[in-house]
């Protein structure tokens, strides 16, 4: 039995089926998917092994082994297998092994990026999140492996439920903590009038960023304004577990959160399409699915 | 407590406790993350320096060019790649490259070693990804790629491009 306090707030706020979990199974592999798809392996493999810098685990890893990855064959090769794996993943194809590969390769992949640049955080949430699905039952429904079984699985709604509310609570923590450190770190001076545009400014002055927005260049004339809107962000990502609680008002802090990110975009090039893509977990997909009542039990007892 | 709540219960000490250390320490670990980002906003009395990668092409011309259209997998970390290797960070590593150390040797010291040492690798890598996308005939390819650094003194939200130097290296 689990405790009574998760089970209310389990049955509360997330669907307790299946389906729902199968959903984000293919959500977050479908992400990744698109990402690894449109990335261009060759010449990522082009780069000078002499500018990587391996970065935290990464740095387990042999020289000897990134001089064998890091040419354009070793980095299609790994292409490769991550198409494979993410594409079983999504549509659950062999499941429990699938979204482990998937997780341990884009682990690999993203460390391996970070080992270029700097840590950025839009991928990682989604790579916990694959760290979730990996040893959960996302694929009991909406998958292959389901098609391919004789016999049904019956597991109690919490096995489904939870890891939905484990991925949820992790976007939550991802904005909540951002919050705590930013008045941590610089307690109230980040609200001062020059803070935004600055930093804004900074992000728009070369051309290595992905996209050229100039808006920056504007938030000067504006700036006895801009403490009430850095504020407002403050309070929105404080806020954000609202959105795991109580479902009623989600869609008013994920609409915020659109807002923020595309307004990370225009001013600062800087850009979350991954963390944008996992909003979608915060849908109650029961809703869209036929084979609702074939679902194990919607409550947990 | 049944096997499955205690198999949900270690998944989430084993994502939520390095998450909480990182926290607490401010610290990114890969793959233990902590969202600091824009923790120190910006400070306007902060000067900042920036790149800004341009090609000289056969017909003469000089160009602008983004590296995320030659190597879009690193997306929005290339700002930071370019930032490390001007600062030759790579060579600071308690274990660089084999390559690296050579280098180390023969310059006599990291503190010997000139800004940026492997921009040059780095340039070329860049211009020959962007010639080999075009003709062999075309006037449009380069004969030289060169990353430009310039720098905003800060203090004010003007003089934003100080020149401050360049590395060229011809394809």
């Amino acid at each position: 039995m689990a405790p009574k306090f998760i089970k209310e707030i389990v049955n509360r706020v997330v669907p307790a089926s299946a389906f729902a979990l199968s959903v984000a199974r293919v959500v977050v592999h479908a992400t990744f998917l698109i990402s690894v798809l449109i990335a261009s392996f060759s010449a990522l493999g082009r780069l000078p092994i002499t500018i990587l810098r391996p970065t935290g685990a990464m740095r387990l890893l042999p020289w000897s082994f990134y001089d064998q990855l890091l040419t354009p064959a070793g980095m299609m090769i790994l292409k490769l297998a991550m198409v494979v794996s993410l594409v079983a993943g999504m549509i659950g194809f062999l499941t429990p092994i699938s979204t482990k590969t998937s997780f341990l390769l884009v682990l690999f992949y993203q460390g391996l990026l970070r080992s270029f640049g700097h840590f950025n955080h839009d991928e990682m949430l989604a790579v916990f999140c694959l760290a979730v699905l990996a040893f959960t039952p996302c694929g009991d429904e909406f998958s292959l492996d389901k098609r391919l079984r004789k016999n049904r699985r019956d597991r109690p709604a919490f096995a489904y439920a939870y890891p939905i509310l484990l991925m949820q609570l992790l976007m939550a923590w991802t904005y909540f903590s951002s919050a705590l450190i930013k008045l941590r770190v610089s307690g109230l001076t980040y609200l001062t009038q020059n803070n935004l545009p600055a930093l804004a400014i900074y992000h728009s002055l070369d051309n290595l960023h992905d996209t050229s927005f100039r808006i920056a260049f504007w938030l000067p004339q504006i700036k006895e304004y801009l403490p009430f809107f850095v504020g407002l962000v403050l309070l929105w990502e404080f806020l954000f577990p609202v959105a795991v609680f109580f479902p009623r008002l989600r869609w008013l802090i994920l609409g915020g959160g659109v807002i923020f990110h595309l307004s990370t975009l225009f001013l600062m090039n800087i850009f979350f399409p991954h963390q944008l893509a996992l909003y979608l977990l915060f849908i109650d997909w029961d809703r869209f699915s036929s084979s609702r009542s074939e679902a194990p039990t919607d409550t947990i007892p | 407590m049944t096997r499955l709540h205690l198999k949900y219960a270690i998944l989430t000490a084993a994502i939520f406790l390095p998450l909480i250390w990182a926290f607490v320490e401010i610290r990114n670990l890969y793959p233990v993350a902590t969202w600091n980002v824009m923790m120190a906003g910006g400070l306007l009395e902060r000067g900042r320096s920036y790149w800004i990668l341009r090609g000289e092409t056969v017909s003469g011309e000089t160009i602008d060019i983004r590296p995320m259209s030659l190597t879009n997998a690193m997306y929005a970390r290339t700002w930071t790649m370019v930032n490390a290797t001007v600062d030759n960070q790579s060579f600071k590593l308690p274990h660089p490259h084999p390559a690296n150390a050579e280098l180390l040797r023969q310059a006599g010291g990291l503190e010997h070693l000139p800004p940026g040492a492997r921009v040059p690798d780095l340039l070329r890598a860049w211009g020959d990804l962007y010639n080999e996308r075009l003709p062999a005939s075309s006037p449009q390819r380069l004969k030289a790629i060169r990353l430009d650094m310039y720098r905003w003194e800060g203090g004010s939200f003007a003089n934003y491009d100080k020149f401050i130097e360049s590395w060229r290296q011809n394809l």
